[in-house]
């Protein structure tokens, strides 16, 4: 009964008050699905797929790349939710649940920091991984 | 400046820029007569949003009660479009006319269905490859954002992303239910 209402105290923590808890689906639809595509696998030459970054969050720097690129650290989301849905995508999109999850803090630090050059930094996380 | 007028001076001055009027005609005479020209054509009349092929969104229209009218810019679909509805051009709401391209990046927003009164999120997909339709203008940005939040602007060109940039009209298709309306708060 203790971890019933544990989970449930939980539960109603990351809910907005009143409110019923957005799933992390929508979150994706609403702020990554548009270019991406539902499927998280882009459109070749237009937007780059999300299948497939493993190596690229296990490179230097990588797990932060992926948190200051634009699209993400400029997604209308607060850090908690950004956070959930950075890590849901990873998980689902690229079988790469990041170890450990990103946690709000981590991502309210990376996105104060947003990439200025994002081309030259995605370029060098990939020559890395050649 | 609307976006139509944007779009119509961009693509008029792109096309003057590229074109001279007598290579135009070659190319239009060669198309009609010239066998490789046909091919090119599309086999199917109709490209549908049903993921068949092309990066476009799966619709998923379970929906009760009535749906409306989708020539109107009343339509409840069309709460945040601005542009051409493309069941007035041809098409449908979930649908692009014959010989256009549904765009495979768009832009996502929410509508609430008087008839159930629920929400749902909706995928504003251009149709491209023809010129404008220049039926059924809505301008309706309930919950759309400026354009330096582009993923949830409606005033950008969406056939950016698709083979031809010239844009024709948009759908609203139904891509699921929303639990938060926009703009979240």
């Amino acid at each position: 009964m203790k971890a019933l209402a544990l989970a449930g105290a939980l539960v109603l923590s990351a809910a907005a008050p009143g409110r019923a808890e957005v799933p992390v689906s929508e979150d994706y639809a609403l702020n990554c699905s548009a270019c991406h595509g539902l499927d998280g696998a882009g459109t070749p030459g237009v937007t780059p797929t999300l299948h497939g970054l493993g190596p690229l969050l296990a490179a230097t720097g990588g797990r932060a790349y992926l948190a200051r690129v634009p699209g993400v650290a400029q997604a209308p989301l607060s850090d908690a939710r950004l956070a959930r849905l950075l890590n849901w995508v990873l998980e689902r999109y690229s079988d790469a649940a990041p170890e450990p999850p990103y946690s709000a803090d981590e991502i309210g630090r990376l996105r104060s920091a947003p990439l200025r050059d994002t081309r030259s930094a995605r370029e060098a996380l990939v020559a890395e991984i050649r | 400046m609307s976006r139509i007028d944007r779009l119509t001076e961009r693509a008029a001055r792109a096309l003057a820029r590229s074109t001279g009027r007598r290579s135009f005609l070659s190319r239009a005479g060669g198309l009609l007569v010239g066998g490789a020209g046909l091919a090119a054509l599309p086999v199917l009349p109709v490209v549908r949003a049903d993921g068949g092929g092309a990066r476009v969104p799966a619709p998923n229209e379970d929906i009760e009660g009535p749906e409306g009218d989708p020539k109107s810019c009343e339509y409840w679909r069309h709460c945040a479009i601005d542009g051409f509805a493309c069941a007035c051009c041809g098409g449908s709401a979930t649908a692009c006319p014959p010989g256009s391209e549904m765009s495979p990046v768009t832009w996502v927003g929410t509508c609430r269905n008087p008839a159930d009164g629920k929400d749902y999120l909706i995928s504003y997909n251009d149709c491209c490859g023809k010129g404008l339709c220049g039926r059924c203008q809505c301008n309706r940005n309930e919950g759309e954002r400026p354009d330096y939040h582009w993923v949830r602007a409606n005033d950008i060109n969406w056939c950016a992303g698709a083979k031809s940039q010239a844009y024709h009209c948009s759908v609203a298709i139904v891509i699921g239910q929303a639990t938060e309306p926009q703009p979240e708060r």
